[in-house]
């Protein structure tokens, strides 16, 4: 994001909160149109064209219209009928039945701890690796570009395509990571191991993603900083922990929030690789089995609606922290 | 002090301290190529497996796990063809074009107003807009199902199995941070070159659409190339939407959702397919790395 600091168009400070003079037309009286208009005050400039503020209002207006009817209001519409026992054609109000009937069903427990492991493995197996692929390519030249293009390999690849391949390299027949690591792992069938190849193909899939965020982050600490600790006498590891890493905790934010949201609410792996078994079912897997496999529209919208709020109090827990921070330049950049 | 003063005296604190140094700098940079090579095996082994597993054929490919033993052919590519994967790859291709064609200039408009004009509650908006980007899809699943029907009772449109039906939750998916990848591309456009097209006479919409969109090219192509990868990617919305039907199924529900055939271990078909979408992805990654990652980034560093 470029952001400039100052400006010194008088113009600049009207924008802000102060009501522009009749409406949005005043607003767009610039500098240079006083100063023509100077000449001749008794004739009212003629309004020409859209107002900025009305410009303003119509332009957001579409994107949120459309927002609120795709995906606002269908939130909604689940939570209405998670209130209600749907069997076939026969609908009963159940109050809050169905989030009780969660509350001591052991398949939603299984799938919320399913979930849980998940998310905790892969976000910091996919912050380390991320964060190692980030460094390394910080600090080489030869070969810089090639790296740059491969680590978009994984990420454009489809999650469900990635699982299908990784599925298939865990599979006993042909047994490839069974021959790699020499091992005899019946790893499709084994709830924890089944697990562990979900994680694997995930940080797979998102560590260079990470890494492209982290490099990025890299790349706007100045090195004078570096040379400063070194002159310091500072060590590596000292550089890093004292100068890398609290330079680079905005991005850092930016990755474990995309990440930990990501795998909260993630279905294609683990679909993939177990179907609506509960070994690895995740909560997005549970609530879908009861629209599909299993339907009990009511609680599958019971399920959905926990879900939404769980990724949703996490995702807020990390904007609370890091919004100002990431939505604040754009939004100072027209304050000012 | 003056800066090459100061380069200077960096230059001899620099040279005190060398002799410390113990790794030789040969043995650095073969470390670094070293790393730089893990990172690239690490990011196309898994594509050279697929691609190696889709060209074996016969009984061997699904038992041995040396992917360089043959014997080696088409057959699998014959055999997904005639399964019709050219018809999930066209929907994959037509869905996820439409999702951008309708997404990108109606999240342009609301990034251009969250990033100039002058609007009362910008911080809650972008705010809100950062949050809807976290949107979990099965929370639409249901409901929109449930919205699909009904509107088919009464107007007799028919939403399911069709590529409305997947363009329009994803467009809604995909707005948030397209929006907010164009408010911090256009927050970047120097503000003077609008001012001095509006001393020149333009309206505020004429700013826009002649002198601002224009400059936003890059940050519109960033917008536009996550919004179609997202597309081509999503995997559960199309699977409840329209799983079955060649005409609509898209490739991450064909390969996804891919049934064995008799006893017959699939995996070579599997594979091809895999292949076919992954390369033509990977070449469009290629061609448009830096955009994506200027999209990417977008936002997430301060710069």
């Amino acid at each position: 994001m470029a952001i400039r600091q100052s400006s010194e168009n008088g113009r600049d400070g009207r924008t802000g909160g102060v009501p522009a003079p009749r409406g949005g037309g005043g607003g767009s009286g610039g500098g240079g149109r006083t100063a023509r208009g100077g000449g001749r005050p008794p004739r009212r400039p003629r309004r020409r064209g859209l107002g900025e503020r009305a410009m303003g209002r119509i332009f957001l207006t579409p994107s949120f219209a459309f927002m609120a009817v795709i995906a606002l209001f269908p939130v909604f519409y689940a939570v209405l009928m998670s209130l209600y026992e749907i069997r076939g054609f026969h609908q009963d109000f159940a109050g809050l039945g169905n989030y009780a009937r969660a509350l001591t069903d052991p398949g939603f427990y299984n799938a919320a701890l399913n979930t849980l492991v998940f998310t905790a493995a892969s976000v910091t197996l996919e912050f380390t690796v991320g964060l190692g692929f980030a460094l390394i390519m910080h600090q080489a030249f030869v070969g810089r570009g090639l790296t740059r293009a491969v680590i978009l390999v994984p990420w454009v690849i489809p999650t469900a395509v990635a699982a299908q391949v990784w599925r298939y390299m865990f599979d006993h027949n042909p047994g490839f990571v069974n021959a790699v690591l020499g091992t005899d792992v019946n790893w499709l069938r084994d709830p924890v191991w089944s697990m562990v190849g979900i994680i694997a193909a995930d940080v797979w899939k998102t560590a260079p993603f990470v890494a492209l965020l982290l490099l990025a982050g890299l790349q706007t600490i100045p090195k004078d900083y570096y040379e400063a600790a070194e002159i310091d006498g500072a060590g590596v590891f000292q550089r890093f922990w004292s100068v890398t890493l609290p330079l680079l905790r905005p991005a850092i934010v930016v990755a474990l929030l995309f990440r930990t949201v990501d795998a909260l609410r993630m279905f294609d792996f683990a679909y993939v690789f177990a179907g609506y078994s509960n070994s690895l079912a995740t909560l997005s897997v549970y609530a879908q089995r009861f629209l599909v496999a299993e339907p009990r529209l009511g609680y599958a919208s019971a399920l959905s609606t926990v879900t939404f709020v769980i990724v949703m109090l996490v995702g807020l827990a990390f904007i609370s922290r890091m919004g100002r921070h990431m939505v604040g330049d754009t939004a100072r950049e027209v304050k000012r | 002090m003056t800066t090459s003063e100061e380069a200077r005296a960096r230059e001899t604190v620099r040279e005190a301290h060398r002799p410390r140094r113990r790794t030789p700098p040969w043995a650095l940079g073969a470390l670094k190529l070293l790393g730089l090579a893990v990172v690239v095996v690490w990011c196309l082994f898994p594509f050279l497996w697929m691609a190696m597993t889709s060209l074996r054929s016969g009984a061997d490919a699904l038992t041995d796990p040396d992917i360089f033993s043959g014997p080696f052919g088409l057959d699998n590519y014959e055999q997904v063809f005639g399964l019709g994967f050219q018809y999930a790859l066209r929907n994959s291709l037509v869905v996820a074009a439409l999702t951008t064609l309708v997404c990108i200039p109606v999240a342009a408009l609301a990034g251009y107003a969250l990033a100039r004009l002058p609007l009362r509650g910008r911080f809650l908006v972008l705010a809100l807009t950062l949050v809807a980007t976290l949107f979990p899809p099965v929370a639409l699943v249901n409901p929109l199902y449930q919205m699909y029907l009904e509107l088919n009772a009464l107007t007799g449109i028919n939403l399911l199995n069709n590529y409305l039906g997947m363009v329009v939750p994803y467009v809604a998916l995909t707005l948030p941070l397209a929006v907010f990848i164009l408010a911090t591309f256009f927050a970047g456009i120097p503000r003077e070159i609008e001012e001095s097209a509006k001393v020149d006479g333009a309206t505020p919409f004429q700013a826009f659409w002649r002198v601002v969109a224009p400059l936003a090219a890059p940050g519109v192509g960033a917008a536009s190339i996550l919004t179609f990868v997202y597309a081509t990617n999503e995997f559960l919305l199309a699977f409840s939407f329209a799983p079955r039907d060649l005409n609509v199924q898209t490739v991450p529900v064909f390969i996804g959702t891919f049934q064995r055939v008799g006893y017959e271990n699939p995996i070579g078909q599997i594979m091809a397919a895999s292949v076919l979408v992954s390369v033509p992805l990977i070449l469009f990654a290629l061609v448009l790395q830096r955009r994506i990652v200027a999209g990417l980034t977008s936002g997430a560093v301060k710069g």
